[in-house]
């Protein structure tokens, strides 16, 4: 490979720039999707890139105290482990190197943000932010366990931890949605926990805590932040539709492409209608959920997997 | 578990009027608060003292902005009873119409703010999207949508014609089934549940010892309605019913105010099909016979007092009011006590605060 391929796979297609086109699409289809079923209008298509310039074009100040190199590292640091996180994963149908364990990476990459997301509420010292911060470290422990747990199973049915012998098992076979669609439901539920969206959005209820751990950030960092989330909505997506739904596509075709495009419509079209529907949890009503209903079940469904 | 204390106002995206807690947390216990109040005084009872009769129905009308009309309501009745007046009937009902319609646009409103604050936004859009009917009827009647300047000492000065009546019926009709819509799914929603009942509750004894009114009273087994118990205007001539509850929490409250609501939207049903011909006011005199009087209206929150002295001239010489919000805010520190942070924003919405009232 080239260098100048390498720059096109790594900033054009199918890395940054792309990556970055995709999640304010998705962003935008999400806050319209909602404002529909809310009997909204929504906003215009180009009102996340809008919001995002005009963030960066905002002053940037932190609380007097703050650590500030600290403080513009967090933000960094997720955005960075989020996008690694992309370059394993085949979005858009793009073969990636693929290594036995590097399903794990991609769960520790994508856990990274929500590690930095209780850092981000310790530096900057507010009360909101502290709270804010507490609470995602509270809830990491509930939905991390059950996202790791869920997904697993994909991995336990195809005996590797790569994620290339989870996508040819299911080409050999069938998609993982039809024989593990409890496991696929629950991979959703702590998709939506990890990306702190309704109902699991415990630790920014603006009624409670303003902006959770990011209420003292402002200006470029709050941007990154910002994107940070958007992109790790559709890496966490594309890793579920990845797990269980390889195999209803060829790689690098065309026709592939707009399968996958297809299924992150559908699955953020799902996402949506969950946070119109339902009421924020509380902290304590969710640990119970994830641990007394989720996570057993999960384990039921693995141990059904394992005894196949 | 460090002890952390949370500022929840005077600015907080959970407060839509300026007031302060300061909430003392051991983890996400509440452990303590101190309410503090006071941010929109703006000394109305000394203002209405220079000012005449008539200039401080406009003044009064200020006091809140959504229950302006109930407030401009019982100050002309006290007025009017200080000069013996006898208001004409269809003055009166018209004068009911707009109290009811207020009602439903008030806990319409309210409800929306509950849901929001519980992190229900689609149900906070649906609620508020339905308040535009009325909002837009009362904009009809009166030219205004909150402050509406219809009462005059004496009647009203907006008169009903038939495309009022007729616009009346529809909307009332539509908005009938949309709030059914909207008890439905709030009766069937399992998560709605789970975050308002057993939260804020508030025993019978507790809301006798605080005086609470209204519909926080209501939905803990209190059964008084000023309305029905001593009928001002001309409710003594209609027939409703007065909702209550004994659960005592924020649950009950809301599904007793949905109820309430269709009983408000019953009552203007009521009105407009007996409305009574002629006049709608008579006029005033404009000095007021020295004396003093006491008067008492149901407002969506309960309650409102009003005492009027007068010495003869042209203003009066003392206002007092005492509107039902001050009540309950003396209950909230004790409901909030061992409640988790979560549960703060759904106890300080359940009691439907209106701060503009309460500080006047």
């Amino acid at each position: 490979m080239n260098l100048f391929n390498i720059f096109l796979r790594t900033f054009i297609f199918p890395g940054f720039l792309f990556m970055l086109i995709l999640a304010l699409f998705l962003h935008w289809l999400d806050r319209k999707l909602i404002a529909r079923f809310q009997g909204r209008v929504g906003p215009p298509w180009y009102q996340p890139l809008a919001d995002l310039l005009k963030l960066f074009a905002k002053e940037d100040i932190l609380p007097s105290g703050t650590n500030q190199y600290f403080a513009a590292l967090l933000p960094l640091i997720s955005f960075a482990s989020v996008l690694t996180a992309s370059f394993y994963l085949p979005v858009a149908i793009q073969s990636v190197p693929s290594f036995q364990g590097d399903f794990i990476v991609l769960m520790f990459l994508l856990s990274m943000p929500s590690l930095m997301y209780f850092l981000a509420g310790w530096v900057t010292q507010g009360v909101y932010s502290i709270i804010g911060g507490n609470r995602s470290l509270l809830q990491y422990f509930s939905y991390e366990v059950l996202f790791l747990l869920a997904m697993s199973g994909t991995a336990i049915a195809s005996g590797s931890w790569a994620l290339s012998d989870i996508r040819l098992t299911q080409i050999k076979e069938t998609p993982y949605i039809f024989p593990q669609i409890i496991g696929f439901l629950l991979s959703l539920a702590g998709l939506i926990g990890k990306l702190k969206r309704e109902p699991f959005d415990i630790p920014k209820a603006k009624s409670e805590v303003i902006a959770g751990a990011l209420t003292e950030f402002s200006g470029k960092k709050l941007a990154l932040w910002y994107i940070t989330i958007q992109l790790q909505a559709v890496v966490g997506l594309s890793f579920l539709i990845h797990c269980f739904f390889s195999g209803l596509w060829q790689m690098n075709t065309i026709s592939g492409f707009f399968i996958f495009l297809l299924l992150l419509v559908i699955l953020q079209c799902v996402l949506s209608a969950i946070s119109a529907i339902y009421t924020r949890l509380r902290i304590d009503q969710l640990i119970h959920l994830n641990w007394h209903i989720f996570i057993p079940l999960t384990l039921l469904h693995n141990i059904y997997i394992l005894l196949k | 578990m460090s002890k952390i204390t949370v500022p929840i106002g005077p600015q907080h995206p959970l407060l839509k009027e300026p007031l302060s807690f300061l909430v003392s947390l051991e983890g996400e216990k509440v452990t303590g608060s101190v309410l503090r109040l006071g941010y929109v005084h703006r000394g109305i009872e000394k203002l209405a003292e220079q000012r005449t009769y008539i200039q401080n129905i406009y003044l009064i009308e200020r006091i809140c902005g959504i229950c302006s009309h109930i407030h401009s309501t019982t100050y002309c009745q006290s007025v009017e009873a200080l000069l013996k007046l006898e208001v004409p009937k269809r003055g009166l009902y018209i004068r009911m119409l707009l109290c009811e319609l207020e009602r439903i646009h008030s806990h319409l409103l309210w409800l929306g703010v509950l849901a929001k604050n519980i992190g229900l936004n689609t149900l906070f859009m649906y609620a508020w999207r339905d308040r535009e009917i009325v909002l837009n009827i009362m904009e009809e009647i009166s030219g205004g949508r909150v402050s509406h300047s219809v009462n005059v000492i004496g009647g009203v000065q907006v008169n009903l014609n038939e495309s009022h009546l007729s616009l009346l019926q529809q909307n009332l009709q539509e908005l009938n089934k949309r709030v059914k819509e909207i008890l439905r799914s709030i009766e069937n929603d399992r998560s709605f549940q789970a975050r308002t009942q057993k939260i804020g509750y508030l025993s019978l004894e507790d809301i006798k010892r605080y005086c609470v009114v209204g519909p926080v009273a209501r939905a803990s087994g209190l059964d008084i309605d000023i309305r029905r118990d001593a009928p001002y205007a001309a409710y003594d001539e209609l027939n409703f019913e007065v909702p209550v509850m004994t659960e005592g929490d924020v649950w009950a409250r809301s599904i007793l105010r949905i109820h309430e609501t269709l009983q408000a939207i019953r009552l203007c049903v009521q009105i407009i099909n007996n409305l009574p011909d002629g006049p709608v006011s008579i006029t005033a005199p404009r000095r007021v016979p020295a004396g003093e009087v006491a008067s008492r209206a149901e407002a969506p929150r309960g309650e409102v007092f009003y005492y009027v002295r007068s010495d003869g001239s042209q203003n009066p010489a003392r206002l007092k009011i005492r509107t039902p919000t001050l009540t309950t805010l003396i209950t909230l520190p004790g409901q909030l006590k061992n409640m988790q942070l979560a549960d703060v924003s759904t106890i300080i919405a359940g009691v439907d605060l209106c701060i503009a009232c309460g500080d006047r």
